[in-house]
This record gives C-alpha cells, sequence and structure tokens, in this order.
C-alpha cells in the first residue's frame, strides 16, 4: 500500500484556493474602482451643471 | 443575478470538498493522494468549456463585429487560463508521488504547456495593442488558431505513448471508475462549471464597464 501523502493534497487545494481567491478578489476590486469612478464623474457633472464657469475676460 | 451565481458556486465547491474528503473512498493502488483528481480533472475540463467559449465568440465576433462576443471571448480566455495554470500545478504536484516527478516533457503535458502559453500570449497581444477593435479582430483570429490545441491536448494520450494516463471521462464507454468516485468527481464538475460561469460573467461586466470609463 503506498503513503498517502497528504502534503501534496493539502498543497494543490491550498494553491487552487488561495489563486481561485486571489482572482475573486481581484475582480472585486476592480468593480469597485469603477463604481467609486463613475459616481465621483457623475458628481462632477452634476457640479459642473450647476456652478456654470463663465468665460475668461482678456 | 452574479451575487445568486456566486453563492451557487460556493456551495458547489463546498459540495464538493464534502464528496472528495468525505464520501470518496480512498483509492486502493495511489492512496489518499489521488483525492488530487477532484481538483485536477474538473479544472482541466472547464478550461476546455473556455477556450471553447473563447472559439464560439471569436467567430461570433469576427461575423457580427458584436463588442459583447469580444468581451465574452476576452473573459473567458483569462479564466480559462487561471483554469490550465491550477491544472498544471495540481498535475504537478500528483506527479511527484505517484511518477517520481514534477514535470516530464511528455506528449499530454507539453501540449498542455504549449496551451497555456498560446492564451497567455492571446492576453498578452490584447494589452500590446491599444486600438480595440484591432485588438479585437486580432486576438479573434488567435482565439480560433489557438482552440486546434484542444484536441491535441485530449487525444494525445492516445496518439503518442505517454506516461499520463488515458481519460476516465470523455471517452468511448462507460467510466472506468466506482460510482462514489464517479459521483464525487461530477459533483466538483458541475462546481467548478458554476465558479467559471460566475468569473466569466462578473469579468465581462467588469470589462464593459471599463469601456465605458471616459480616457
Amino acid at each position: 500500500m503506498t503513503a498517502d501523502h497528504w502534503g501534496f493534497v493539502l498543497s494543490a487545494y491550498g494553491i487552487a484556493a488561495i489563486a481561485l481567491g486571489a482572482y475573486w478578489r481581484h475582480l472585486c476590486r476592480r468593480d469597485r474602482e469603477l463604481t467609486a469612478q463613475r459616481s465621483h464623474a457623475a458628481q462632477t457633472a452634476a457640479h459642473r451643471r450647476t456652478n456654470p464657469v463663465s468665460p475668461v475676460q482678456p | 443575478m452574479n451575487r445568486a451565481l456566486g453563492w451557487l458556486a460556493a456551495v458547489g465547491l463546498a459540495g464538493g470538498l464534502v464528496m472528495a474528503f468525505g464520501v470518496a473512498p480512498r483509492e486502493i493502488t495511489q492512496g489518499n493522494v489521488q483525492r488530487i483528481m477532484y481538483l485536477h480533472v474538473p479544472t482541466v475540463l472547464v478550461a476546455y468549456l473556455a477556450f471553447a467559449v473563447v472559439l464560439v465568440a471569436s467567430i461570433a465576433y469576427l461575423w457580427r463585429r458584436s463588442p459583447a462576443a469580444d468581451r465574452l471571448a476576452h473573459a473567458s480566455a483569462e479564466v480559462g487560463v487561471l483554469f490550465t495554470g491550477l491544472t498544471i500545478v495540481a498535475g504537478a504536484i500528483w506527479g511527484k508521488p505517484t511518477w517520481g516527478t514534477w514535470w516530464t516533457w511528455d506528449a499530454r503535458l507539453t501540449s498542455v504547456a504549449i496551451l497555456f502559453v498560446m492564451y497567455l500570449g492571446y492576453l498578452l497581444l490584447r494589452g500590446m495593442i491599444e486600438d480595440r477593435e484591432r485588438a479585437a479582430r486580432y486576438s479573434a483570429v488567435l482565439g480560433i488558431v489557438a482552440a486546434l490545441d484542444i484536441p491535441l491536448v485530449h487525444f494525445s494520450v492516445y496518439w503518442w505513448r505517454t506516461l499520463h494516463q488515458p481519460p476516465s471521462l470523455l471517452k468511448p464507454g462507460p467510466a472506468t471508475m466506482s460510482p462514489e468516485i464517479l459521483a464525487a468527481l461530477l459533483v466538483n464538475i458541475v462546481a467548478f462549471v458554476l465558479l467559471y460561469v460566475y468569473f466569466v460573467a462578473k469579468r465581462a461586466t467588469v470589462l464593459r464597464r471599463e469601456e465605458n470609463v471616459p480616457a
């Protein structure tokens, strides 16, 4: 009967968990960044509408 | 929708772990190290699926010039590369105690390595070209050409003499494994397919939102 090599089994599953978790976190972070950018752009546009910049006089 | 899919994938993966470590018996010749199969086989099957989706979406893009098809191809290629990398790592870890080596240049391992490098190249090509339309067109062509390696990977164990065993699934005739092992494997395959769908949906959403961000 062969040895069980639990260390190899745990390494394989551990590496997979870390890689999949890291990719998931990367996607969530990028999603949050885009949401923040969009809300910032919307705020800036609303600010410009309410406070239009007067043309610069020479 | 995306959140529900994520939870479904998480539950599936938890169920897969229970099946792999609690229900499936200890394999008689390899011992418990064979439990790596419940990770290794689903990840490679999902990688096949991912690259098949890249092929179909690339053809659809070249035909219709649909940005949605391009985003699907891009997202699926990225997730496919992740799953191929996991297949290679899990296979190497399984190979060391059973074959006595982490890696050997046999036909199956080499063709999988080529598959990994080709789709990595696909992602690099996308990143290198600034013009979005041109990047989509060139990568669609590469996505179609690279898919030719998928049958080569699968049938390599029949066409050449290899150290890698022939497939236990996706072959003619009934599966050559016990019902408990087969059930554990199928639960894990379903779980990883759910995870793939969740990742691709999320990545495609992020890509669509990135396109709408003003430069």
